[in-house]
């Protein structure tokens, strides 16, 4: 049978059964419940805190509490484990009382008493003093081009907060164990959460032991999250000597835990005989109060910032600047949504200034096999956007539809848009050779199954499935012969995180190759084990991260995304009638889990460009911390979805796969917004999230509301 | 705490009059708030408040029905049946129920805008005895409801008047599980070309659903043509009257979408 062909998901019995240990699931008998103490400032001098006096057994943890260093590990030493002088945002972990009664735990946390010397809080990107990384690179000479051009066209673009909305809140459980500490809980990354671990509470790593637990959903937000929260509840735990959990509850999760970046890109683009020959990009992601993953995160949002387009003149800058609002994290894209929006709608807006048609303007600066990407590297496999494009305009039948929305009165308006993205598969740049290493082994046992052992994890995106038809096709043996055992540091090398869009196309591999050696090793009856490293592909062109010269990822998952809606002029309400993806991710390891894949992003980016709206008040709260409040989209409210595959087989991947989760995340919101401006008669639109309410300001400036 | 189950109305009127307890319908807003001290009041195993029946002049409800057998009642009207299949999903219009939506006093009730809308009563039950108001009446201010001690809403009243024309849309923030941002509902009854009857209001406006009768009486008794005369002062005493609160989309957008809907409302009743 075909590796794409669907199965049953081999953790679907325990799921549906409920056999599957989620962390709140662990028996609570003997643990003690944390509770964070949070900053109610969003910029202070902490003066004193003074806790309550607290009943035996109950303890409240600071940063005197810290052995190691009181810094958490993401990219680099970062926020402070438990805050020291200064607290930077609402929430910003100040302490944590723990204690084996939860509502006594809550009310001495309510007990303690902060006194703050309050400061003026930074809350807009404008406003912001701080740059915490500042990038540049270059293509060919736009400066040139500039100077040579019959026109230039400058626009601005904004992009809000994106909530990843999981349905599992953080949660982590430490358990002292005699010389060690051993973590559990739901994340992606157990070897990012070790690291910070050993270093927060100065164990060695061998003393550290981190495992997951089955995991509800994460979207990168349990990427750096968990080793935050692991690390306080690592270090409560030692000083307790009691096993502690801390889980959240929703308002917590969604007011305090890591969001997509806000940014605002200025692009300028040369025009010299209808074509853009150069683009000067300056991008500025708003990371919130602590640096975490913005420095990757903004990487991949420059390095994208032309889009699927031939550039041959790049002049890009990308900063992440600090404001004293929650510090943002990963989340599906990282980094390539914003840009991938902006760059979208300013090739559209180029188009519609020089009276051409959208998909025809960008179709003349397609990117093709051979092209130098925007970095110096080379685009070394088929872009395969062309046949997409013809696909997708023929399933929603785009191009009458496009023209026939041009002309409409009345008060339902329709608009249809389609946008065009990629996403770079894998780590941005060397980091699987320079940084992760990735290692994986299979263990073969004497009954004659297969173990395969890597620290990824299944956090609903059907890993443990797909993992296991790659190592069963390649053995050519049956699934159920296969074993998957929750990712567990004491018993999995690093093969790296869950993360990046990585785990198939890298680690995936990596189980392929092992296993094709397994197969020609096979010793019948013996137990055997086989270890595979990371090679980096020899087509690549090492990437140069200073220079950001190279290529930036080996390959790139492609997408092409319509989108129509129904506006309702009398409230600005838009409907979804229709939203078609076609989605390129190699050859599929299996077709349902994959068609589930993209729908899900589609969803998000269709929320992320439409409802899904979250900003920080002037004072720096967040306030609308609940999911009635945060509005994501149903299956009511997008009925139409369809997802349709390109197969571009690439080489290097496990039978032709290459990355595909954060994909369709990435270009799904410029369709929308394109479709809204059609509906809108061809009202040039900037930013996202664009509500019912934007839709009536302009209905009313336009004067054709009714 | 302790919580009661009730199998009679005079039971759980006798119990609400010794324990205070707080009445408890389908429990969609109440085990939102999960209180861990509260004393609740189990409404549903109640027969009298489970009954939907018509009489000579209402359609009356019983309290403790679901939005789902409301919705699915041959008796009820197609305005209130539209309203409730916008609220929320299934599993909780499977479960909330018509006393609970409008005891809970929020002026973003789905069903109670169509019982202002259509005039409707309450009958409020107690020890005592019993009272029949205008749901207009019941409604007080922010969160301030005529209830007494010790009354429970047993019914609505909705009067019998056939609710053919009628307009009604629903402003959420999206097409499922939404809080209403602003909700209309209008009705028209016309005898040849004359007006008999128009009533409109406004919900998740203002801290009580809008309703002004004294407005509407404007163009009730007037023929379409003639009611088309006053159409612009009509709207006009709307534009003073709807003051929007402050809410999580801005006053200026919901006063702006009302006037918008009964300018909408008025145009396909061709007035």
């Amino acid at each position: 049978m075909s590796i794409s062909e669907s199965v049953i998901k081999t953790d679907h019995k325990r799921k549906i059964t409920g056999e599957a240990l989620y962390v709140a699931d662990y028996p609570t008998a003997g643990l003690l419940f944390g509770r964070l103490l949070r900053s109610a400032k969003a910029r202070a001098r902490l003066i004193a805190v003074k806790p309550p006096e607290l009943p035996s057994g109950y303890f409240y943890v600071d940063k005197n509490d810290v052995k190691g260093l009181n810094r958490v590990h993401i990219v680099q030493d970062d926020l402070p484990v438990f805050a020291e002088d200064t607290v930077e945002f609402i929430g910003d972990a100040i302490g944590m009382m723990v204690g084996p009664d939860r509502d006594t735990v809550e009310e001495l946390a309510g007990k303690v008493t902060v006194e703050y010397e309050e400061l003026t809080p930074v809350i807009r990107v404008e406003d912001s003093d701080t740059i915490f990384v500042d990038y540049h690179y270059d293509k060919g000479d736009a400066e040139k081009a500039f100077r040579e051009a019959d026109r230039v066209i400058e626009e601005v673009f904004e992009t809000g907060h994106q909530e990843q909305a999981y349905l599992e809140t953080q949660g982590i459980i430490a358990r002292p164990e005699g010389e060690r500490i051993v973590i559990h809980g739901s994340m992606q990354c157990p070897y990012y959460v070790h690291r910070a671990v050993a270093q927060a509470t100065g164990y060695r790593p061998e003393q550290v032991r981190v495992k997951y637990d089955t995991t509800g959903g994460a979207f990168g937000g349990k990427e750096d999250y968990p080793s935050i929260l692991a690390a306080q509840a690592a270090v409560a735990a030692i000083k307790a000597g009691r096993p502690v959990r801390v889980i959240f509850d929703r308002r917590e999760d969604m007011e305090f835990t890591g969001k997509r970046h806000p940014s605002k890109c200025r692009y300028k683009a040369a025009i010299k005989n209808g074509r853009v020959t150069a683009m000067d990009i300056d991008v500025i992601y708003n990371s919130g109060a602590y640096i975490t993953l913005s420095p990757v995160v903004i990487q991949r949002g420059i390095i994208g910032a032309s889009g699927v387009y031939t550039i041959d003149n790049l002049k890009v800058r990308g900063r992440a600047v600090k404001t004293n609002t929650v510090p943002n994290g990963a989340f599906r894209g990282f980094g390539g949504p914003q840009t991938f929006f902006a760059v979208e709608m300013m090739m559209g807006h180029i188009a519609a200034r020089l009276g051409e048609d959208a998909l025809g303007f960008k179709l003349k600066h397609i990117a093709k096999k051979g092209d130098v990407t925007s970095t110096g590297g080379i685009h070394h496999f088929p872009v395969p956007l062309p046949a997409m494009i013809k696909q997708v305009c023929e399933a929603c039948d785009f191009k009458s539809k496009r023209e026939k929305y041009n002309t409409q009165t009345g008060t339902k308006r329709r608009g249809i848009g389609i946008s065009l993205a990629y996403h770079g598969a894998g780590f941005t740049g060397r980091g699987e050779h320079e940084l992760i290493k990735a290692v994986i082994r299979l263990h073969k046992y004497p009954d004659g199954r297969v173990e395969i052992l890597t620290a990824n994890t299944d956090m609903g995106q059907g890993l443990d499935t797909t993992f296991s038809k790659i190592a069963a096709g390649e053995l050519n043996i049956s699934l159920d012969r296969i074993i998957v055992e929750p990712a567990d540091t004491d018993r999995v090398l690093d093969s790296g995180p869950t993360a990046a869009s990585r785990s198939i196309m890298v680690v995936g591999e990596l189980v392929r190759r092992g296993a094709a050696r397994l197969r020609d090793e096979w010793r019948e009856g013996d137990e055997q084990v086989i270890e595979e490293h990371f090679k980096e592909p020899d087509f690549v062109i090492p990437f140069n991260i200073k220079e950001f010269k190279g290529d930036a990822y080996p390959t790139c998952a492609w997408s092409v995304c319509a989108v129509e809606v129904e506006l309702d002029t009398i409230t600005g309400v838009a409907r979804v009638l229709d939203a078609c993806g076609s989605y390129d991710c190699g050859t599929p390891i299996d077709r349902r889990i994959l068609i589930g894949q993209m729908e899900g992003g589609f969803m998000q980016a269709i929320g992320y460009a439409s409802m899904e709206q979250m900003a920080a008040d002037s004072s720096g709260r967040i306030r609308n911390n609940s999911l009635s409040d945060y509005i994501i989209p149903t299956a009511v409210d997008v009925p139409g979805l369809r997802c349709l595959l390109h197969e571009e087989a690439y080489p290097a991947g496990p039978f032709g796969a290459k990355g595909a989760g954060e994909l369709p995340a990435v270009g799904g919101a410029a369709a929308y917004l394109e479709a809204m401006e059609q509906a809108l008669g061809g009202v040039p639109l900037n930013h996202i999230p664009f509500s019912a309410e934007n839709a009536i300001d302009i209905l009313e400036k336009r004067g054709n509301a009714q | 705490m302790v919580s009661y189950l009730p199998q009679s109305l005079s039971e759980a009127l006798e119990l609400l009059a010794s324990t205070g307890a707080i009445p408890y319908g389908g429990g969609t807003d109440l085990m939102v708030e999960g209180k861990n001290d509260a004393s609740y009041l189990f409404l549903h195993k109640i027969p009298e408040l489970g009954v939907i029946a018509g009489d000579a002049d209402y359609i009356r409800i019983g309290a403790s029905c679901t939005f789902t057998r409301v919705a699915d009642h041959p008796l009820c009207p197609g305005i209130l049946k539209e309203a409730i299949l916008q609220i929320a999903a299934p599993a909780i219009r499977n479960l909330g129920t018509i006393g609970g939506n409008i005891g809970n006093g929020s002026p973003k009730a789905d069903s109670a805008l169509i019982f202002f809308v259509t005039g409707s009563r309450l009958r409020l039950v107690s020890k005592r005895g019993e009272r029949i108001i205008p749901i207009k009446d019941f409604y007080l201010g922010r969160r301030s409801l005529d209830l007494r001690p010790g009354e429970l809403i047993a019914e609505v009243l909705i009067p019998k008047m056939g609710y053919d024309r009628y307009y009604y849309r629903k402003v959420g923030a999206r097409d499922a599980l939404a809080i209403s941002r602003l909700s209309f509902a209008g009705i028209i009854k016309t005898q040849g070309d004359r007006i008999v009857n128009l009533a409109t209001a406004f919900g998740a406006v203002s801290d009580v659903i809008i309703r002004r009768e004294d407005i509407d009486a404007m163009l009730i008794g007037k023929t379409l043509a003639e009611a088309k005369t006053v159409r612009d002062n009509y709207l006009a005493a709307y534009a003073e009257a709807i003051v929007p609160i402050r809410g999580r989309v801005s006053e200026k957008y919901r006063k702006r979408v009302c006037m918008n809907l009964l300018r909408d409302f008025l145009d396909t009743m061709n007035i």
